[in-house]
């Protein structure tokens, strides 16, 4: 599988997503998926779109964004990690 | 060799590590990704240090000059979240916050004071910074971690109080936001939500979509530090505008405080990264000793600012803040670096007003102007704290503070009263009357904070 590009995005775009992201770069590379993530905040996200295969957020982003987005807080909360890696693997190979 | 000469000697980027460091192996780290992280956290500061001396070295001689023409008297500057934190964190204060808010947080659940367990470790630099300005203020450690303390305990009600309406609103489920500086808010919003019901203003609706479309270059940190360096440069010279090296430093003030604006959070980053292993320890050892009843997460309340009502009024409230910084004649702050933040002024305020942006304009309105004032009152001790956790400020009288956490009125009455006895008494006893009144009338508080009748009978 090519290299996936995960979107990560939060309020601030520094705090909890760094968090996800590098709990992905970690969860990921144990399912054998090669992912490059970036970081946003949730008003640049229509800015950053190019070339995202997934969005990854811990807060609510726009209805009209052409890219898949999973909002999960498992990251943070420690509670459903395995279910939430289990569903964006989906939504990675789903492409 | 005192103490007090290796603390200084060696410096925060060295000594945080490795208090960081050990803390880690406490909550059971293993030893290398603790180290990498603890390395982490000095690169942190180190980042945050260049960028705060660029920042500063770049826009106060222009400030000064703007003031010499305008009359503009704004001497103190904005610097934001990042060097909130990092002052915090960098602070005597910060070196002690992770077990104290532990502490704090494990004893109020025990006694039942509290259904929050607040695992958001990052934002106990909230709790930090207000202990760092009472260390400022008193030269007292005892009271500055007292100080941290009561304002940790005061924002764990907070979150409790808030739980249901931002778990309905929010649609967010066992979660709450014991956040220090969103959470501070929500007793200023309830009276004037409830004024603003009373003239009819829940009447006017704005929708938030097409707000955030026509208004979204407030909500972009670059464009509004490529302005605000633009706009600074030419008042500061106003003199000389014939002059093409004139045009050229208020394009390059322009572009510096573009850079500011982006390249600054991203070094918080940088520490935010080396926190995440400990952040993690500290959630599973409080996770695992709170088995005993039901409770609910504490997070971030970034996790709240997707809210499209909540970008909606924050970047409508981006113009109105520096209007008020202009037109306030007590307000001496020049904003800057904080005017990116402005969401977590009102995320908790949105489940008030049900998401009403001009309502939450209004209430986000006479929040900057109080704001205004608070934050010009406390910026000599913002400045006494950034220069005591050894953060380089430029020489002459440069003074600091932040819209943020510098201007939250929580932080300010803690440190208002906690130089005096009867004022400690005072702070404990509206701790203990707020959980009082709290528990007595749990559903009639949490409906006021904005959830329905209907999903408070719902979670009985």
């Amino acid at each position: 599988m090519l290299r996936k590009r995960i979107l990560v995005v939060c309020g601030t775009g520094i705090a909890t997503s760094t968090v996800v992201a590098r709990k992905l770069e970690e969860k990921l590379k144990e399912e054998g998926i090669d992912i490059e993530t970036r970081q946003c905040k949730v008003v640049e996200v229509e800015s950053m779109l190019e070339n995202v295969d997934l969005i990854v957020a811990t807060t609510p982003v726009p209805d009209d964004i052409k890219v898949p987005v999973i909002r999960t807080l498992a990251f943070l909360t420690g509670i459903g990690e395995d279910e939430a890696i289990e569903e964006i693997v989906r939504g990675l190979r789903g492409r | 060799m005192a103490l007090n000469e290796i603390i200084n000697g060696l410096g925060i980027t060295v000594l945080l590590p490795i208090v960081i460091f050990f803390l880690a192996l406490v909550f059971k780290i293993n030893g290398k990704k603790a180290f990498r992280s603890a390395v982490l956290i000095g690169i942190g500061f180190i980042g945050i240090n260049l960028i705060l001396g660029f920042f500063l070295n770049n826009l106060a001689p222009a400030a000064s000059k703007m003031v010499e023409y305008t009359g503009a008297h704004l001497p103190i500057i904005d610097v934001g979240w990042p060097a909130a934190a990092a002052i915090a964190f960098a602070g005597k204060i910060g070196l002690f916050i992770i077990p104290v808010v532990v502490l704090v947080n494990f004893l109020m659940y025990t006694f039942r004071w509290t259904n929050t367990i607040n695992v958001d470790v990052w934002n106990y630099w909230h709790f930090a910074f207000t202990g760092g300005l009472v260390y400022a203020l008193t030269g007292n450690i005892w009271l500055g971690i007292l100080a941290s303390a009561i304002n940790s305990a005061l924002v764990l009600l907070l979150g409790d109080w808030t739980a249901p309406a931002v778990q309905e609103y929010y649609k967010i489920p066992g979660i709450s936001i014991p956040h220090g500086f969103s959470a501070a808010f929500v007793p200023i919003a309830i009276p004037l939500n409830w004024i603003l019901d009373k003239l009819h203003f829940d009447k006017i609706k704005a929708d938030p979509v097409s707000i955030r479309k026509k208004w979204g270059i407030f909500g972009d940190p670059i464009i509004i530090g490529l302005i605000l360096g633009m706009v600074v440069g030419f008042l500061g010279n106003m003199k000389n505008l014939g002059s093409i090296q004139a045009w050229f430093g208020i394009l390059k003030l322009g572009m510096s405080m573009a850079g500011v604006m982006y390249i600054f959070p991203k070094m918080v980053a940088v520490l935010m990264d080396g926190l995440i292993p400990i952040s993690e320890g500290v959630r599973d050892f409080m996770k695992a000793r709170a088995s005993t009843r039901k409770f609910n997460i504490g997070l971030d309340s970034a996790i709240l600012v997707g809210d499209p009502a909540a970008i909606a009024s924050a970047m409508i409230l981006v113009p109105i803040a520096v209007i008020l910084m202009i037109i306030i004649p007590q307000n001496q702050i020049l904003l800057a670096v904080d005017l990116a933040v402005l969401p977590f002024m009102v995320v908790m305020t949105i489940p008030i007003t049900r998401g009403n942006v001009l309502k939450t304009v209004i209430i986000g309105t006479v929040i900057i102007t109080g704001g205004l004032l608070i934050g010009t009152n406390l910026s000599p001790l913002f400045t006494k704290a950034a220069i005591q956790a050894q953060f380089n400020m430029p020489s002459g009288a440069t003074q600091i503070s932040s819209i943020c956490d510098g201007s939250n009125p929580l932080s300010w009455l803690i440190v208002k009263l906690m130089d005096k006895s009867f004022g400690i008494a005072i702070l404990i006893a509206i701790f203990f009357l707020f959980l009082y009144f709290y528990k007595k009338h749990e559903k009639g508080w949490e409906k006021i904070a904005g959830a329905s009748k209907e999903y408070l009978e719902k979670s009985e």
